[in-house]
């Protein structure tokens, strides 16, 4: 494939992978190291170097819009990012020393119960009752947003605190570990412990991811696996996908979402499911 | 028991500023080296290794800021090192927007986000640092 047939087909690619990332709260990486990698042909460390930078594309194009409509919580990100990067350090030191297949199958069932809990809550729109969390208040975990789909000023706070902070660095210990991406646990944390509203979820995620990210991406760029004209046309096509998705959210539905959600949740329950059993998918 | 409240402040419109700053800048940079490069032809005669050979620094593979400053200093100029420049401005981005929330969140004498968000650039720093050690 020429070099200029290549540049377009992956610049298109990743401005889907972005409108999804942008929608979902993932770095994109999910989608995007697949395709790379198993229709382009690409490399399997270029292709996650440009995965670590189309997070941070995403978080980039998406996080500026979210802030500034109330969707993405700074407060509740900053506050549980504390605890992934903690985490994912806590997580590098641990691989190697730990036997990841163990933790790899504990995570596929404990997703494979979030995939559970997720479908039982696809009808839920927005939590009902407000929180009265003492750490949520102590720590001003609530905002409010205007709704364009509901036509209506939603007002929430966070609950269970201490579980979604101790999910959180959980996840980051296994990302940690195994190397893997956390937007989708950083959603499920966020919707099931914390109970906030869905797109909350995914809007406060997307700021995150653009953190954790950062945390990592000077070991792939120091390693070289980010190649410039692999790169590029990804990091514009995300951050346009991701700009595109910020307006679609908009005039979602939480529920819709979350049923948008769904099938990622299944796909990496499954994923770490037959990791754990020694199959890898990629 | 209070009813949850919009805090919506100056600190968030800055930090979604430094996003959308640093995010367009990063990508007008990309696009400005994609450019140079395509108008010096390097579309046209080239299929793109695909593959890593350990060892090999293939051209648009960077592994140091001196390696990037080196392209931008060569005459004609390396396109590809400038976006290379703008990768870097990307990656650099989520940080310099929790740097500047800091001293907003002081600003605003919220002294527990501004300790969160100390906390958040350390750790960052500490990762930078591992990564180098680690590498």
């Amino acid at each position: 494939m020429s070099l200029a047939v290549f540049s377009v087909a992956v610049l298109f690619t990743s401005l889907g992978a972005g409108v999804v990332g942008a929608i979902l709260g993932l770095g994109g990486g999910i989608l995007l190291v697949p395709i790379l990698t198993v229709f382009y042909g690409v490399d399997l460390h270029y292709a996650m170097g440009a995965s670590i930078i189309s997070v941070i594309a995403t978080s980039s194009g998406a996080a500026a819009s979210y802030l500034r409509t109330g969707l993405s919580n700074l407060r509740i990100g900053l506050f549980l990012v504390v605890a992934t990067i903690a985490g994912a350090l806590t997580g590098a030191f641990l691989a190697g020393v730990v036997p990841t297949r163990w933790l790899e199958l504990i995570l596929g069932f404990a997703l494979s119960y979030s995939a559970y809990t997720t479908i039982r809550q696809l009808a839920d729109e927005l939590p009902e009752d407000t929180s009265t969390d003492r750490l949520a208040i102590r720590f001003g975990l609530e905002g409010a947003y205007h709704d364009l789909r509901l036509q209506r000023h939603v007002a929430y706070r966070a609950r269970n605190v201490v579980g979604g902070f101790a999910a959180m660095f959980g996840a980051g210990v296994l990302s940690g570990m195994l190397g893997i991406g956390s937007g989708a646990f950083k959603v499920l944390a966020m919707d099931y412990l914390m109970r906030l509203p869905m797109k909350v979820s995914t809007a406060t995620s997307n700021f995150m991811i653009g953190l954790t990210a950062a945390a990592s991406a000077g070991i792939y760029f120091s390693r070289g696996d980010i190649h410039v004209l692999i790169v590029a046309p990804v990091a514009i096509g995300v951050m346009v996908g991701a700009y595109i998705g910020t307006h679609l959210i908009a005039y979602m539905r939480n529920t819709t979402v979350r049923k948008l959600f769904l099938p990622i949740v299944v796909y990496l329950a499954l994923s770490m499911i037959l990791r754990g059993l020694g199959i890898h998918l990629l | 028991m209070t009813e949850p409240r919009q805090v919506h402040t100056a600190v968030e419109h800055l930090v979604a500023r430094v996003l959308l700053v640093g995010g367009l800048v990063g990508l007008v940079l990309i696009g400005v080296g994609l450019g140079i490069y395509a108008a010096d032809g390097g579309f046209h005669h080239q299929v793109l290794a695909l593959k890593r050979v350990p060892g090999s620094a293939p051209p648009g593979v960077f592994t140091s800021m001196r390696q990037i400053v080196a392209g931008l200093r060569r005459r004609p100029i390396d396109p590809l090192a400038v976006g290379a420049v703008g990768l870097v401005v990307l990656m650099l981005t989520p940080g310099v927007a929790v740097t500047v929330a800091l001293p907003c969140f002081l600003a605003a004498r919220d002294y527990r986000h501004a300790t969160i968000a100390a906390a958040v650039l350390s750790m960052l720093l500490v990762s930078l640092l591992l990564a180098g050690a680690v590498h």
